[in-house]
């Protein structure tokens, strides 16, 4: 082996080494990064029992924050987070108003002008044992 | 090449004999590289530790035991921390045994000795964040030693504590002081000690004409040794901090009511075991100061090494210094030792 | 120099390396966030293995800390045991209100029937009183058998009976001069249910509320597992009664307890001092089957002797010759009884349901009254059913307000 690419040898290996600890690193310092102290917020709510919320209601629920409709077709409800940049948006007549950008959605969540591209996302409601409803965010 | 920060911190050259291992001990630079290190993972601390009496210990929990590689990363700062006060005592005892103090390096053996004051309270600081039964006697004790000084003991310990007893502004100043004020006291002074190293003209060594080996090694082979050194040290402390975790105790439920163990952190070991002796300002306060304003005029008050001793380890011409600073080495390793043995 | 740091290289991958292998063999912590706390707790990730405790507190409701106490964040074993409360056994009487208390819990109201702290603090069970006072009139420290001392101190606010005292100083050994009083001190004081037992797996029990509630497989001579019984019932086996009661005889002369040497094998053989007499249905039954709550725990009384709070007789189940025993029709849906039935399952209680009642007016809830007259009661231990008749009809000629045993047994006797 000749002098030089001995040389060249021991700086491969160098850089080698300290490339693949490098990664090493930086993988444990995204794993460090990457941890929830907090336990994850709830995806769940108990709305009470289903029988306070008649057939034709239509009711807020801000803590969600949701709108339940009761209809001929069961329980259905509408997240009320814009669907642009996650303002809570604002019942205003039987329509959503975005108030951060101006967002419009109908009655069923559908966009009528933007910015906002897609409609409010629907969220899946069921009755449990006890008669509760239950709303899921997830 | 294009003169950088680099350049600043390495001259072209310089002599061979005294940037050997064995004549620098490499302690100066390790500290340097022991502070990078705490100042990353500390700063990887603070994404999870939580400064408040019922959460800090918790938090330091979290830290242990549920994030990812984070019982590592304490564990690093853990060691790195004792490992700064051995290598910055190592490097004062080589300032000392080699003369390296004498004119123009006077003010910079102050800075040092500063430095080594500010690690010392890094430690003892950041032992304290741990807010749990593990360091409650040392907290409290150390703190109240603080009230036995004369007339001005009470305004101190609440300009320390921020209160009549430790509790959350204690708690929040030490944390306070441990990253952010004493960390910035630090590199300030580190920087400096740094800088007045190159403007005394590096290390300690005889004028040009009374040197007999003239050979001198690059600044890049120094860059080398500086990068064996920084790769063998992380090494050891990540294989140390992989394997022997950093001390964790049970939080503090009331502080009033001591619990745990009654023992200081072992960088006091040597005042703790002083204290059995008597009156507490005596030998937790003025005892412990004596030392140190002894060690500070060490340049002031004993004879000027001879410039052709210079560079090497022990020159004839400041034996004294060397006896001073050895007999109270040997006292407090004496002390630490019988300090650290269980109590009978 | 090249060579050295290129070997300098490779033994910082090898310390990374390392640290990831160390970090990839500590457990997995597995997380449960209990509903009442809403903090997570990282218990399971060692105790994943462990039982629900009883279906009164389940683990996703309750969790671990908010009834052992203990770092719920720390995996380490020392670490995460340090602050435990009570070690494995939270309901030690010493830390039972930490505990088990609360106004929701069991340390609440005598109205809402969850005063059980508080009752069991009072209780002879708990304070001894009855004997401390017995020995400290019989060897003439003190002019009555009224109580005074007891295992722990402790006071009473509200005396609802003619038998309550209204305080109890802890018993001080110490202050004591009689050798037989000091004797007693020292042999006997372990026989309340904050003790530690004899050793003996006979004897073998945890302390405070487990010491009943927590009923240990009797496992032999020195096999306990104590630490590793995750339960709470309230179907108390009589085997569990007789790890304090039925276990040997006191000989007041020597002022120390004999045990008994024989090991019995069958309830019949279990029951009793070889010499007492019986009925079947005392051998039959476990102890709770017949005794009440009251009884077990204690009234909310402190009381200077068990027979103060015993009053369950013959003639609460069978009646007397003249009158047919208390019963009472369930009217009330909140009534206790249903709340005790759904606790232990073993009968399907129902509004209507007629059942026998205590001279106190307690429910005796495993009971029902037949439609054809007789009775029915359901071993809450067991789940076997039995029938039985009232003594009117039955041509018994006893005096209805003889009620000790003795009378009784004098026809009802089994032979062994």
């Amino acid at each position: 082996m000749s002098d030089l690419s001995r040389r060249d040898f021991l700086k491969l290996t160098t850089t080698t080494l300290l490339t693949i600890s490098g990664a090493l690193g930086v993988g444990a310092l995204f794993r460090f990064l990457d941890y929830q102290t907090e336990p994850p917020a709830k995806t769940e709510f108990d709305l009470g029992p289903a029988a306070n919320y008649p057939i034709g209601s239509r009711s807020l629920v801000p803590d969600v924050p949701a709108f339940l409709i009761h209809s001929q077709n069961g329980f259905s409800a509408l997240s009320l987070v814009c669907t642009h940049l996650g303002c809570t948006v604002e019942q205003k007549g039987g329509e959503f108003a975005c108030p951060c950008h101006g967002s419009l959605y109908n009655a069923d969540g559908k966009v009528l002008r933007g910015p906002a591209q897609k409609p409010l996302r629907a969220l899946r409601v069921e009755v449990n044992s006890n008669g509760n409803l239950i709303l899921h965010t997830d | 090449m294009r003169p950088s920060f680099f350049h600043h911190l390495h001259p072209p050259t310089i002599p061979a004999k005294q940037s050997r291992w064995r004549y620098t001990l490499g302690a100066g630079g390790m500290a340097v590289f022991l502070l990078l290190v705490l100042g990353a993972t500390g700063i990887l601390e603070l994404f999870y530790y939580i400064p408040t009496p019922d959460q800090a210990a918790r938090s330091i929990q979290t830290i242990s035991y549920l994030v990812p590689f984070g019982g590592l990363v304490r564990n690093i700062h853990f060691w790195a921390a004792q490992l700064l006060l051995i290598v910055s005592a190592v490097h004062l005892v080589r300032v000392v045994f080699t003369g390296s103090y004498a004119p123009p390096r006077r003010f910079n053996y102050l800075l040092g000795l500063a430095l080594f004051i500010f690690a010392i309270l890094l430690d003892f600081t950041g032992y304290v964040l741990r807010w749990d039964q593990g360091i409650q006697w040392a907290l409290v004790v150390g703190t109240n030693l603080i009230k036995t000084i004369p007339l001005i003991g009470n305004l101190l310990y609440i300009v320390l504590t921020g209160g009549t007893q430790p509790g959350l502004p204690t708690l929040i100043r030490f944390y306070a002081w441990h990253i952010f004020g004493l960390t910035l006291g630090a590199v300030i002074l580190g920087v400096w000690h740094i800088f007045r190293v190159r403007r005394d003209g590096g290390i300690a060594v005889p004028p040009p004409p009374l040197r007999v080996d003239k050979e001198r090694i690059t600044r890049k082979e120094l860059a080398r040794r500086e990068v064996l050194a920084m790769l063998m040290t992380g090494a050891a402390l990540i294989l140390f901090a992989a394997f022997i975790p950093a001390p964790i105790a049970q939080p503090i439920s009331d502080i009033n009511v001591m619990a745990g163990d009654a023992k200081a952190p072992w960088f006091f070991l040597w005042v703790q075991q002083m204290l059995k002796w008597g009156d507490p300002f005596t030998w937790g306060v003025f005892v412990p100061l004596i030392v140190l304003a002894v060690l500070a005029l060490i340049p002031y008050i004993f004879p000027k090494p001879a410039d052709s001793e210079l560079g090497k380890w022990f020159p004839r011409s400041n034996r004294s210094a060397q006896i001073i600073l050895a007999v109270i080495a040997l006292l407090i390793i004496v002390l630490t030792i019988f300090g650290s043995l269980p109590a009978s | 120099m090249k060579r050295l740091i290129a070997l300098g290289s490779a033994i910082l991958l090898f310390a990374i390396v390392a640290a990831w292998w160390t970090n990839s063999r500590q457990p997995k912590p597995i997380v449960l966030i209990p509903t009442l706390t809403g903090k997570p707790e990282y218990c399971l990730t060692c105790h994943s293995g462990l039982r629900e405790i009883s279906p009164s507190h389940p683990i996703k409701t309750f969790g671990c800390v908010i009834c052992h106490g203990g770092e719920a964040l720390a995996l380490d074993k020392n670490l995460a045991h340090s602050t435990l409360r009570g070690g494995a056994n939270p309901s030690d009487l010493s830390v039972v209100q930490e505990n088990c208390g609360g106004s929701n819990c069991h340390s609440g109201t005598a109205a809402d029937n969850n005063d059980h702290i508080q009752r069991v603090m009072k209780s002879v069970q708990s304070t001894y009183a009855g004997a401390i006072a017995n020995i400290l009139y019989t060897f003439g420290v003190e002019p009555d058998l009224t109580a005074r001392f007891g295992i722990h101190a402790v006071t009473d606010d509200v005396i609802t009976t003619t038998t309550g005292v209204p305080a109890l100083q802890v018993f001080d050994p110490t202050k004591q001069t009689n050798p037989s009083v000091l004797k007693f001190a020292a042999n006997c004081l372990n026989c309340h249910i904050n003790a530690q037992p004899l050793p003996g797996s006979q004897f073998d029990r945890l302390t405070g509320c487990a010491a009943c509630h927590t009923p240990l497989p009797n496992l032999g001579e020195g096999q306990g597992v104590r630490g590793q019984i995750h339960e709470l019932t309230t179907a108390i086996p009589y085997t569990q009664c007789n790890t304090c009661h039925n276990r040997g005889n006191y000989d007041l002369r020597t002022m120390s307890f004999i045990q008994r040497t024989d090991q019995p094998t069958t309830r019949l053989q279990d029951y009793y001092q070889p010499i007492a007499q019986f009925t079947k249905c005392e051998y039959t039954l476990d102890c709770i089957d017949c005794h009440t709550r009251a009884e077990a725990m204690g009234d909310g009384d402190i009381h200077s002797s068990m027979k103060d709070i015993q009053y369950i007789q013959c003639q609460t189940c069978h009646g007397t010759p003249t009158q047919l025993p208390q019963t009472k029709t369930l009217t009330n849906p909140n009534d206790i009884a249903f709340r005790l039935a759904q606790l232990n399952p073993v009968v399907d209680l129902k509004l209507g349901d007629t059942i026998l009642v205590t001279s106190k007016g307690e429910p005796l809830w495993n009971t029902r009254v037949l439609p054809d007259g007789t009775y029915q009661l359901v071993g809450k231990a067991t789940g076997q059913v039995f029938t039985f008749r009232p003594v009117i009809g039955s041509g018994c000629t006893q005096n209805g307000l003889d009620q000790s045993s003795a009378y009784c047994h004098t026809c009802h006797s089994v032979q062994r």
